[in-house]
């Protein structure tokens, strides 16, 4: 070790020994900004409905094949500080709005990018924040009046007005499909919608995953499906009372621990008898209420089993606690703690519950389809595993459309119309302002071509051509003009019908121009020996009850 | 030298060597923080071991962050961190006051001149100084009615300085709320009684004030409400769960039925229990719509919470120690130990309870109650660094409220206090000072100047126009601040830009001892061996 006395002057000096320390414009402003230049540049690529898919190999060797930016930020463990801004602003977005990720970063970056063009410039980055702070202040404005008029009333049980709100963020998933798709997550999200749909809950609807056929086998059950098979032999069971028991379906048992006090061969043949007449007489008591179907959240015993079985009642076991609130809510049962008489108020009601085996696996579906059931499963096909997990991803974003839109049903044009509008917009405005922000104000602009030119690239058509024309359509004041794809032209949205929603595109620009000013206000970076030794086990275990 | 006949491992410095590390390491650490100063300072990203990420302006947190090793820098550290605990506030200044006490006198003491002369004169500053902040100081009449415009003013000066603009002026009207709400006359203020909860979600604008409480947690029963109007609340400490015999006990039995007995016999004693709260809620809640929740510190085990579903009641369990004492206060009624002897008197009474889910996380809202005397701020933001950062700036924002309403007493900020105590040090104090010590009062009143020259050097302004337009000014007699968006002098009292008393003197008497203390170190020994560094 170096003795003190030849420490050298400066703040590396007093850290401790693997401490980094990063200031200044180049050393950290710059190479922040390169940091998320390269995150925006992989999500990119996946932006938009001809957006290209990405294999992400985690460190549980799982496999990904996804275009969601969601799922692919989250699995690429970002290690880099600044970059890890982004993934933050990309993870709020998930969790406000549950779509729109891949907005969030691939513009964040997109306004990084823009801003290292200012600091060269020789812009203090204390001044491109004002600018960027005022643009984005200024496009919530203009977003605000872009909003499609007759949008904010909304049938939520209106399958096509759900579709119209939902193609596009299903789109992007999952091209070419969506029609399928929106139709099966717009099914069951209107059969589980609450009286006021604000209050929807995005849990009520399921994916049930289950491999083998195709897309177009896929469909909608008003109830619930299990991947577990029945407990008992009876396999079938039709407009039946339904019985919870969350304890067991076993005998009773002290929570001090027991010991059976046998002093005679007699007394353990009667010890048997008791025991068996007390299940008995608890499995009767259980039938008599009319109850046919009997559920249990924990171990099924082998007698109560066999009681069960000569009562003529149907079993089934169901460990997780949460999928048994489920079925309760699916039911209308009251979960009972113990088994014991349940009151004729406790029992739900199923129109049918079977076992059925799809594609090689056994599963039991629960359907009630009279009022009051509030979830909804959707049943995927699909040839292989990685294909089923990126269709659930693509119900997930159409779920959690449908949630937002149940709390602001506003649109603003899709395609790409929003964002040159805006563009065009916040230019004339960075005009009338006089102060170096000005030109901060110019390149957030700049920024929002990002989007119709990656939309135009990942289609493989010219970019530049089509957002020239773009320019021109909006400049002579069709402000609806968005690009389509499929013939690689500019159109008008209402006759494409592409429409985004309102909040989805407010939360995404908002976290990613937060983000944006967050990087740019760093100026030092003081990072810690990177801790050793095993990684800390993973959070988000369930809780005991 | 004589060390290394007693010890030949021992390091040694001597003399200049000595000082000038010491000098080194305070000028070190004031570069680091200097950039920090101010309400134009700028943010630092600190990266923990395991990749997390905490941004920060607030010169504690980063200076608690930094895991400094340089044993000066350390020593100016905790000075600085002292500086937080006494006075909430000020620690960026403080080690710049320092690293600028050290700085003058390295060149006084490159000419020859004696560090113990310097500290005379030190000494003879501080002092005066303090008389001068006296005189200075703008009193506020505090009676049972605070004047809210100055503790605006306070508070804002104060969060300004760690977040950006408008998220600081927001946040100004929530802490002083806050204060004002826990405050009571004649008692002292007591900030544990504001609760900070934070939720991420939103974005940091939504941070808003709770006249009630919020509680991280959530009913544990599927079917009690989400929402509940008009409530009165049961706080107690009560185990309603099943709690097994100290004593190695067991059962013993010979047939289903006496063990069917045991089992209802285990569960009496708490079952009873929760009967007396069903009860008292049916007393209370008999005729009118009210609803009833209970909030227990110790456990609620199913079946128990299963019997209050049933009759309707919303029943939190293990709720934190902190937040029974909050309770009481913001909603009234006493927390019970015993449920032997309720009565209506023990609720207290919520005009809204209510449950929010935020992905995983179960948030209640206890609201609307009658004349609080506590209060939560609610943290929200799109992630963590952000909540950690609004987080560091309420707590500072609530010290600098309270702060001033108990010194009862401001003083002018954005650096008219420094200007005006280093003209009062030059033109008054050092003429009656005899001999060489003068000199040592003329560092110290150049060193007061670092507080403009820096908060001009972060607004990107020549530090040089602006310490002569300053001084300037108050030769006139006019006491100005600095604008720090055109570099004009401008008066604080017009701008609101007022400081705390008590950080400032703490600052005045904190950051000369121990730079003197600095100064006449003439010998630093690192001797014994270091156990983790065989060499």
């Amino acid at each position: 070790m170096v003795g003190f006395s030849m420490q050298p002057y400066g703040i590396q000096s007093m850290l401790k020994e693997g401490h980094r320390h990063l200031s200044g414009l180049d050393e950290a402003v710059i190479k922040n900004i390169d940091a998320c230049k390269q995150l925006a540049i992989i999500t990119r690529t996946s932006l938009g409905p001809n957006g290209m898919n990405k294999m992400v190999i985690n460190h549980l060797d799982k496999l990904f094949v996804t275009n969601d930016a969601a799922t692919i930020v989250n699995e690429l463990e970002v290690q880099h500080p600044a970059a890890k801004l982004l993934v933050l602003a990309g993870k709020a977005q998930q969790e406000e709005i549950g779509d729109g990720a891949n907005l969030t970063v691939s513009f964040a970056g997109e306004l990084l990018q823009n801003a290292e063009e200012l600091i060269r410039m020789g812009l203090h980055p204390s001044e491109i924040i004002v600018g960027y702070t005022k643009a984005i202040n200024k496009i919530i404005e203009v977003l605000e009046e872009m909003v499609e008029k007759g949008s904010e009333n909304m049938n939520a049980r209106d399958k096509d007005e759900v579709i119209t709100r939902m193609r596009s963020s299903v789109a992007s998933k999952q091209f070419g499909q969506e029609e399928k798709l929106c139709s099966l997550i717009a099914e069951a999200c209107i059969q589980v919608c609450p009286k006021n749909p604000a209050n929807f809950n995005v849990d009520n609807v399921r994916v049930a995953k289950l491999l083998g056929g195709g897309l177009n086998n896929s469909l909608v059950v008003r109830g619930l499906v299990l991947k577990s098979d029945a407990v008992g032999t009876i396999k079938r069971m039709e407009n039946a009372k339904v019985a919870v028991f969350v304890g067991g379906v076993d005998t009773t048992a002290t929570e001090t621990k027991g010991t059976v006090l046998i002093h005679s061969a007699n007394q353990l043949e009667n010890y048997a008898k008791t025991e068996e007449a007390r299940v008995e007489e608890l499995i009767k008591a259980v039938a008599d209420s009319g109850a046919k179907v009997v559920v249990s959240g924990a171990a099924v015993g082998e007698m109560a089993l066999h009681f069960c079985e000569r009562y003529k009642l149907m079993v089934l076991k169901i460990s997780s606690k949460f999928e048994l609130r489920r079925f309760c809510r699916t039911t209308g049962a009251v979960a009972l703690l113990k088994l014991s008489q349940p009151n004729p108020d406790d029992l739900g009601y199923v129109d049918s519950v079977s076992v059925e085996e799809i594609g090689g696996a056994r599963v039991t579906i629960v359907k009630n389809e009279q009022g009051g059931n509030s979830v909804s499963t959707v049943v995927l096909r699909g040839s292989t595993d990685s294909i089923l997990d990126d269709l659930e991803r693509a119900i997930d974003d159409g779920v959690n459309s449908y949630k937002a839109m149940c709390r602001d049903s506003r649109t603003v044009p899709g395609a790409a119309a929003t964002e040159i509008e805006l563009a065009k917009r916040l230019k004339e405005f960075s005009l009338k302002e006089t102060g170096l922000d000005q030109y901060a104000i110019a390149k957030f602009a700049e920024s929002f071509e990002m989007i119709p030119k990656t939309l135009a690239e990942n289609a493989g058509l010219n970019a530049i051509e089509i957002i020239s024309s773009l320019y021109a359509e909006h400049a002579s004041g069709n402000t609806k003009v968005g690009i389509d794809l499929e013939e690689g032209a500019c159109k008008d949205v209402s006759t494409m019908n592409i429409w985004d929603l309102y909040i989805t595109k407010f939360f995404a620009l908002k976290y990613a121009a937060d983000a944006a000013c967050t990087v740019l206000r760093v100026d030092q970076i003081i990072m810690a020996k990177p801790a050793g030794g095993p990684r800390p086990p993973a959070q988000g275990a369930m809780d005991e009850d | 030298m004589s060390l290394k006949v007693l010890n030949p491992n021992a390091e040694v410095l001597n003399k200049s060597h000595a000082l000038h590390m010491n000098i080194n390491a305070a000028k070190g650490l004031q570069d680091v923080l200097k950039s920090n100063l101010g309400p134009k300072g700028t943010i630092k990203m600190l990266v923990g071991g395991a990749g997390d990420i905490k941004l920060t302006k607030d010169g504690n947190t980063l200076l608690k962050e930094m895991q400094i090793q340089s044993p000066t820098a350390i020593m100016i550290a905790r000075t600085a961190v002292a500086q937080d605990e006494t006075s909430g506030d000020g620690t960026t200044s403080t080690v710049i006051f320092i690293g600028e006490l050290m700085k003058l006198s390295e060149r006084y003491i490159d000419e020859g001149m004696h560090p113990r002369v310097l500290v005379d004169g030190f000494e003879i500053a501080k002092r005066a100084t303090l008389q001068f902040l006296e005189k200075f100081k703008t009193p506020v009449v505090m009676g049972a009615e605070p004047d809210k415009e100055i503790l605006k003013m306070v508070a804002r000066t104060a969060l300004r300085t760690k977040l950006y603009e408008s998220l600081a002026d927001q946040l100004t009207d929530v802490v002083v709320n806050a204060v004002l709400c826990i405050r009571k006359p004649e008692e002292p203020i007591d900030l544990f009684m504001v609760e900070i909860m934070h939720m991420r979600h939103k974005f940091d604008v939504d941070t808003r004030l709770v006249e009630g409480l919020v509680l991280d947690h959530g009913s544990r029963h599927p079917d009690m409400k989400r929402r509940a109007e008009n409530c009165y609340i049961l706080t107690c400490n009560v185990s309603l769960e099943y709690e097994k015999s100290e004593v190695n006990a067991g059962f013993f039995y010979s047939s289903a039925e006496q063990r069917e007995a045991m089992v209802a016999a285990e569960r009496r004693s708490v079952d009873e229990r929760v009967q007396k709260i069903i009860d008292l809620k049916n007393k209370v809640c008999a005729d009118n719509d009210s609803n009833f929740a209970v909030i227990n510190q110790k456990g609620i085990d199913p079946p128990s919470l299963d019997l209050l579903a049933r009759a309707g009641i919303i029943a939190l369990r293990r709720a934190k120690r902190r937040n029974m004492e909050r309770l009481v206060l913001a909603c009234g009624g006493e927390a019970v130990n015993s449920v032997d002897d309720l009565t209506p008197e023990c609720l207290g009474w919520a005009g809204l309870v209510n449950e929010h889910v935020l992905g995983e996380e179960k948030y209640t809202f206890v609201e609307n109650v009658k004349n609080p005397h506590s209060c939560t701020i609610l943290i929200k933001g799109p992630n963590d660094h952000t909540i950690a950062q609004i987080k560091d700036a309420v707590r500072d924002g609530l010290r600098a409220v309270k702060n001033t309403i108990e010194d009862e007493a401001v003083v002018l900020g954005a650096g008219a206090f420094e200007v005006a105590a280093r003209q009062y040090l030059v033109n008054e104090v050092k003429k009656t000072v005899k001999g060489r010590a003068q000199l040592g009062v003329e560092a110290f009143a150049d060193a007061l100047l670092v507080v403009p020259k820096i908060l001009a050097e972060n607004s990107g302004l020549d530090t040089q126009d602006v310490i002569i337009e300053l001084t300037g000014e108050h030769d006139k007699g006019n006491v100005v601040g600095l604008n720090l968006r055109t570099g004009e002098p401008i008066d604080p009292q017009m701008e609101g830009i007022f400081d705390n008393y008590s950080v400032k003197r703490q600052l005045i008497n904190s950051g000369p001892v121990i730079a003197s203390q600095l100064l006449l170190v003439d010998e630093v020994i690192r001797a014994g061996r270091n156990m983790r560094k065989p060499s």
